[in-house]
């Protein structure tokens, strides 16, 4: 279940950052044959099957604009049945276990509540972390400097 | 002046002609010379004594004449009469002739002289009157005109004065417009000028800090490997482990 989650997950950040998937699978003049199997090439060898159909479904059905807050709202029924909370953490760079893990704990003891790690790997952070528990946004990406350096110089 | 008032003065003038004619035909009878004689002294007798008859000659004539002729003096009655002194009749008779006439002119000739003079003269005084009138009434036109001429001297000064001083005032508003024009295109300008080179300034401003970040962005990523990467994450781990990390409410 936990790899479904995290495959569902991806998928809907993928969704999010990529405006031409998203029109493709968005577009109601686009049969829905065609949706689906735009879903199949891009999930079939690379995600579960129950994953796939997932999607296939949601895409299918003309849903595919609420994929996103669907699966956020299918992983974080699924961690709270669990008593966690659902962290998504963006990274340039994959984490290893056992980042993970004092990640986990180490957002726990800041949020003090049981945490369920989401990672994304995003390379436009270029570095650091920033991590969004609920509305709570800890931000430690050379990006953000960037952008804060931006707006000091301009 | 009446046609009667005419009428009356013609009959007195009429008067004083007859008058006049009458007592020179007096004279001219009084004043018949005597005569002397050329013939015999009876045929001058009779010739005298016939003028006397038909009453040429007066008596007394007659007399001096006949006795004279008569004496063979001639020389009485040939004597000449006094240079000054008339003769008595003709004293008397011219006297009368004289008082006559006197009469009839102060009668009839002095009142229709006087009335003439007196006519002229009311006429004269008229005409002068109508001529004083006239002056006055020209001198008064006059000095209404020349009135009326420093009047309009005046006005005319005035009016010239009061168009050179709105000129003057209009020469001054135009100035003061302008130069207020004038002012506020400067002052739009420099307005204009102060955006644009602020506009200006925050675009390069702008572009310098793009390019700056983006020098820094490629700075970071050629600098930023693997090792650095896992540095800033344990970095975070350690931070956020510690409770010194911030969140912010998205």
């Amino acid at each position: 279940m936990g790899e479904i989650e995290d495959e569902l997950f991806r998928f809907a950040r993928t969704l999010e950052g990529n405006d031409e998937l998203r029109a493709v699978l968005t577009d109601a003049a686009v049969p829905a044959g065609r949706r689906q199997g735009v879903v199949q090439d891009l999930l079939g060898d690379k995600a579960s099957q129950v994953t796939t159909s997932l999607v296939s479904f949601v895409v299918g059905i003309g849903r595919a604009r609420d994929l996103p807050a669907i699966i956020d709202r299918l992983v974080e029924r699924a961690a709270a049945e669990k008593g966690r909370v659902v962290a998504e953490v963006r990274s340039a760079i994959p984490l290893s276990a056992d980042q993970q893990t004092r990640l986990a704990a180490a957002l726990g003891r800041a949020t003090g509540k049981q945490i369920e790690l989401k990672i994304v790997i995003d390379p436009s952070v270029l570095g650091g972390l920033i991590a969004q528990v609920g509305d709570t946004v800890i931000d430690g990406t050379v990006r953000t400097r960037l952008d804060q350096l931006r707006a000091q110089i301009g | 002046m009446t046609s009667r008032g005419l009428s009356r003065r013609t009959t007195g003038v009429r008067r004083l002609v007859v008058a006049g004619g009458l007592a020179v035909a007096a004279l001219g009878v009084l004043a018949t010379p005597a005569f002397a004689a050329t013939t015999t002294k009876d045929d001058a007798v009779k010739v005298v004594e016939d003028a006397q008859s038909s009453g040429a000659i007066a008596k007394q004539t007659e007399e001096c004449v006949v006795n004279a002729l008569k004496n063979d003096d001639a020389e009485r009655c040939q004597k000449a009469p006094s240079p000054i002194i008339p003769a008595g009749n003709e004293v008397l008779w011219g006297g009368l002739s004289f008082l006559v006439l006197l009469v009839v002119l102060w009668k009839f000739g002095l009142p229709a002289a006087t009335g003439m003079m007196t006519a002229r003269t009311e006429r004269i005084r008229n005409d002068l009157d109508t001529a004083e009138r006239a002056r006055t009434e020209a001198e008064t036109v006059l000095a209404e005109y020349r009135t009326q001429l420093a009047e309009s001297r005046t006005e005319a000064s005035r009016i010239i004065e009061e168009a050179r001083a709105q000129a003057e005032q209009v020469r001054r508003d135009l100035t003061a417009r302008a130069e207020a024009e004038s002012a506020d295109l400067r002052a739009r300008n420099v307005e204009q000028l102060q955006v644009e080179r602020d506009r200006v300034l925050g675009e390069l401003r702008g572009q310098v800090a793009s390019l700056a970040v983006e020098l820094a962005e490629k700075v970071v990523e050629s600098s930023l490997d693997r090792e650095a990467n896992l540095a800033l994450i344990e970095n975070y781990i350690n931070t956020v482990g510690s409770g010194n990390a911030s969140g912010s409410g998205s």
